[in-house]
């Protein structure tokens, strides 16, 4: 159990800028998700606050205690790599075993073969701990990974995508595991990810990194309400959200929002914050963004609503996802399954304003949302 | 009709191989038969003769050979296992860790196995001397590091390049120092690429001529300085001559012998490892 | 601000990675540096003293710039070197190389237990140290007991020269070479080829492809590197071998088989000029470093592209 702090870490790889600045802090028994786009360096995070690397700049400490000059061995942490790094001359079994073996965390092998059977039977791989590394597939060599990590009860857990290659039913049923593991024995465990349905589910709060700079850090709900700019906007939520230029007027009411693609103006729906929001920042180009679940369509022409083309249609499970297109501008909207959809087909589209939040269009950042009062408060968590 | 091509072919491919198992074969062959016929015979006999022990008895017994052979133990042993323990872990730096002119270095090392041996040996001869390690085991082993350690180093390097680091990384955080990290888990897994090579090295160090009859003399006589000793004297025994060719074949044998398991896939080079 | 400051470089001592591990690459590479500097010595004296008249016989030695260089780059014996030495590393480093592939590659597609006794029995010519090799072919070709002249009487030819022969005496030393190192290529390419992977020839398969397409396309670009490091170690330990020629006719008949280590070892030893004898070695040595340069820098490419092809 330990609080992890990161002050200004920067890790040069020869003349590439790995981490520039990274500041974290991540409370006791946190289970701390970090997500972003490949190469951003969230396995570089791990790496620094495992100890396998160490930072050009900045401090790493647990609990207080300042880390940098402690070397991987001693600083009691259990690691699950992307890339498995299983002994391939030991079984798995003994795999699992051996950091219970080592001289600095040894356990009596009473202990290891009981705890080894409690993992492998809730990781459902009891019938491979004979088999060597050689023979078994990506999926199970991820799951000895993650195997030998839990067999330890380290002061925090470091998980580099450790679902990645397994399959939607197993990842679903070790989502479960872990969040439940987590919360029974309290250590605090920061995880990567990128993909972003794993980061909700799992993080008390997430982190997003991009291009060695943390983005912005918050709870699931902080980040996916209130992105702090478009390109978090983006990388949260399936499909991905609708990102509409306009321009906003102000009026004697309130505003109107006018489109880029097309002109159509749109009274904005009254929200005193929203529009003392809008009156301090004075923009006048913005960026709406909507989520595909806000807005409705219609194949028969509705007054009020866009008329634009079918641009595609796709089934992603349970749902589908149509594209429709007007001018340059594409919107995505869900709708159910089993619909005869023709392409360039006509398609109505309106859009639920009162969802909607607001970006510099210049700087593609958040200047505000609909109900961001009561957003804020139900989207905290409580420390 | 394939069936038949299929056979054809087959029939061929053993042929070949039958052809060029005589070629290289024969020779040891008729070594060993050399070596049970007595010279009374010698001339007068191809396959059928009395076979006689006589000629093994002279050698092993009447003459210095053991001795002889005692020495390029030491020596060629020695060398293997200086090599072995300098080299592996030279193996290792040049495989993990970045420093300037690392290839440069790489290629150097390597280098030392084609330079040819007459230009080391003149100067060597003169240097042994005043350092008085001319005539040595010492000077012997160290000089055959040019030959033992540069294609060991070259190829444990590869084994290592091919070991992941993070499984290194994996072994520091669950709590290994650096040392048992290196011999408990990286060892191992070099294992094959380091007895092929090691025996490659005990090969070439068994072998070498041109270094002990320049740089030893009297007093350290590998085998292969000595055996010349059988052939020039008055009358050629034959058999003795023979048994004394067959018997200094053998430890190398008897080592490949011992890892033949490990030898075929410790020498394969940028090939898929486990 | 000022505070920050301090801050930050007390903080950043703590980021100096310990003396002890900084220093432990050099440490880990010192032992084999330590043995092979020693050995550089003797590289560098040898470009010391060919500029010299050094001699054993002589007490006192003088500086002679570049005319040992000069006499010896423009005398025959030199030249005639330098042609033995070519045209021995050639012929037995291709011998060696066909040979040992095709040996491999028979090895490799045969499966019975002939072939697989062979595998491990095909080695031993190699344990046999070429000393030996050329004692053991000289009395199998000896004009009056060897199994090999027997042999030949069946068909009628007595007393073949070999080694005698200015014509034949090439020939020979080459066999002999042929006959102890073709197990070393064997060994290195059949290596390469149980190693090879499965799935290039499965999609291979797919695709139709014919016998003679998979060798070129597949079996020989990712046997490489292992072509390489045979060729490599042949052709440099052919161009200056000295044991088996030694062995068997010392350089004869006449200067036939004088190589240019041969040569460098009789000027020096025998004719005990040093001095004289240096510049031959010295330029074999330059010329051995340039092609293996070259041959090294293949393989490292090879190597790499290699494992490319496996993913």
């Amino acid at each position: 159990m330990s609080r992890i702090q990161l002050e200004n870490v920067t890790k040069k790889f020869g003349k590439v800028t790995a981490l520039d600045g990274i500041t974290l802090d991540i409370k006791d028994k946190e289970f701390f998700v970090l997500f972003g786009p490949a190469g951003a360096g969230k396995t570089t995070i791990l790496n620094c606050i495992a100890g396998i690397q160490i930072p050009e700049e900045g401090v790493v400490k647990f609990d207080g205690e300042v880390m940098n000059l402690v070397d991987a061995a001693h600083r009691d942490t259990a690691m699950v790599f992307e890339n498995y790094a299983l002994y391939p001359q030991m079984t798995v079994y003994d795999n699992m075993a051996s950091p219970l073996r080592s001289n600095l965390y040894k356990k009596d092998e009473e202990y290891i073969k009981n705890k080894i059977q409690e993992i492998a039977e809730m990781m459902k791989m009891d019938y491979l701990l004979q088999r060597l590394p050689s023979q078994l597939s990506n999926g199970q060599k991820q799951r000895v990974a993650m195997g030998r990590a839990l067999v330890r009860s380290p002061r925090v857990y470091l998980m580099d995508e450790p679902l990645a290659h397994l399959d939607a039913k197993l990842r679903n049923a070790m989502r479960t595991e872990l969040k439940e593991i987590q919360a029974n024995f309290g250590t605090t465990s920061i995880y990567v990810t990128h993909d972003f349905m794993e980061a909700m589910s799992l993080g008390d709060r997430i982190a997003i990194v991009n291009e060695g700079h943390i983005v912005q850090i918050g709870t699931g709900d902080e980040i996916y309400y209130m992105p702090c700019n478009e390109f978090v906007a983006q990388l949260m939520g399936d499909p991905e959200i609708n990102i509409i230029g306009g321009t906003l007027t102000k009026t004697a009411g309130g505003y109107t929002y006018t489109m880029n693609a097309g002109g159509k103006a749109y009274e904005l729906p009254a929200d005193a914050d929203l529009f003392a929001k809008f009156d301090e920042a004075s923009l006048e180009k913005i960026e709406m963004g909507m989520r595909p679940q806000h807005l409705k369509y219609s194949f028969e022409p509705k007054e009020g609503y866009l008329k634009c083309s079918v641009y595609s249609y796709e089934s992603i499970g349970n749902k589908s996802v149509i594209v429709a297109e007007m001018g340059e501008l594409q919107l995505r909207m869900i709708a159910p399954n089993g619909l005869s959809v023709k392409i360039d087909q006509d398609v109505y589209v309106d859009m639920k304003l009162e969802h909607a939040m607001f970006f510099n269009a210049d700087t593609k950042e958040y200047v505000a949302r609909y109900n961001e009062a009561e957003i804020k408060s139900f989207a905290k968590r409580e420390d | 009709m394939n069936s038949n091509k299929k056979l054809l072919g087959a029939v061929v491919q053993n042929l070949l191989l039958v052809i060029y198992a005589i070629f290289a074969l024969f020779p040891l062959i008729w070594m060993v038969i050399l070596t049970f016929k007595p010279d009374t015979q010698m001339y007068t006999t191809t396959f059928v003769f009395d076979p006689t022990l006589d000629n093994y008895k002279e050698v092993l017994f009447n003459s210095d050979y053991i001795s002889y052979m005692i020495d390029s133990l030491i020596v060629s042993g020695g060398a293997v296992i200086v090599s072995v323990v300098a080299g592996v872990p030279a193996a290792y730096a040049l495989a993990r860790y970045n420093f300037p002119k690392k290839e440069d270095i790489a290629f150097q090392i390597l280098s030392f196995k084609f330079a040819p041996e007459i230009l080391v040996v003149l100067p060597l001869f003169m240097i042994f001397q005043k350092l008085r390690i001319y005539d040595t085991h010492f000077g012997l082993i160290w000089v055959y590091q040019l030959i033992s350690m540069p294609l060991l180093i070259w190829v444990v390097r590869g084994y290592f390049e091919d070991i992941s680091v993070e499984i290194e990384h994996a072994a520091q955080v669950d709590g290994y120092t650096w040392y048992q990290i290196f011999f408990k888990m990286l060892i191992p897994l070099i294992k094959p690429g380091l007895v092929s090579s090691a025996l490659l090295a005990f090969i070439f160090a068994w072998n070498s001529f041109t270094f002990p009859l320049i740089l030893a003399g009297t007093n350290v006589q590998p085998i292969t300085v000595a055996i010349t000793k059988f052939l020039g004297t008055d009358s050629a025994h034959y058999g003795q001559l023979a048994v004394a060719a067959t018997v200094s074949a053998l430890p190398a044998i008897i080592f490949a012998l011992c890892i033949q398991k490990h030898l075929v896939r410790g020498l394969s080079f940028g090939a898929v490892k486990g | 601000m000022k505070e920050q400051n301090k801050n930050s470089t007390a903080v950043n001592e703590l980021n100096v990675v310990p003396f002890k591990t900084r220093m432990r690459p050099y440490l880990i590479v010192a032992p084999a540096l330590l043995i092979t500097i020693g050995i550089m010595i003797p590289f560098i004296m040898s470009i010391y003293y060919s500029l010299t008249s050094y001699s054993f016989r002589l007490p006192n030695y003088s500086f002679v710039g570049l005319k040992n260089w000069i006499a010896i780059l423009s005398s025959g014996a030199f030249w005639k070197a330098v042609w033995v030495t070519l045209r021995y590393a050639f012929f037995s480093t291709a011998f060696e190389m066909l040979l040992g592939m095709g040996v491999a590659m028979l090895l490799n597609n045969l499966n019975n237990r002939f072939s697989k006794i062979l595998r491990v029995a095909l080695i031993f010519p190699l344990m046999v140290a070429p000393i030996t090799a050329t004692i053991i072919w000289q009395l199998m070709l000896n004009n009056s007991v060897g199994i090999v002249e027997k042999f030949l009487n069946i068909f009628g030819v007595y007393n073949f020269p070999w080694a005698a022969g200015a014509s034949t005496a090439m020939m020979t030393v080459v066999m002999i070479d042929v006959w102890v190192n073709t197990s070393f290529c064997m060994l290195l390419v059949l290596a390469g080829l149980q190693s090879l992977p499965k799935s290039p020839f499965e999609s291979a398969k797919i695709d139709g492809g014919s016998p003679w397409f998979n060798f070129r396309n597949l079996t020989l670009p990712m046997l490489k590197p292992s072509l390489y490091i045979a060729l490599l170690f042949r052709l440099m330990a052919a161009l200056q071998e000295y044991a088996i020629i030694f062995g068997l006719t010392k350089g004869g008949p006449g200067d036939t088989l004088m190589n240019l280590s041969l040569t460098s070892y009789q000027t020096g030893f025998q004719f005990q000029k040093f001095g004289f004898a240096l510049p031959y070695i010295l330029v074999l040595w330059v010329f051995i470093n340039m092609v293996a340069k070259q041959i090294v820098k293949r393989q490292r490419a090879a190597q790499k592209q290699a494992a490319g092809l496996e993913e």
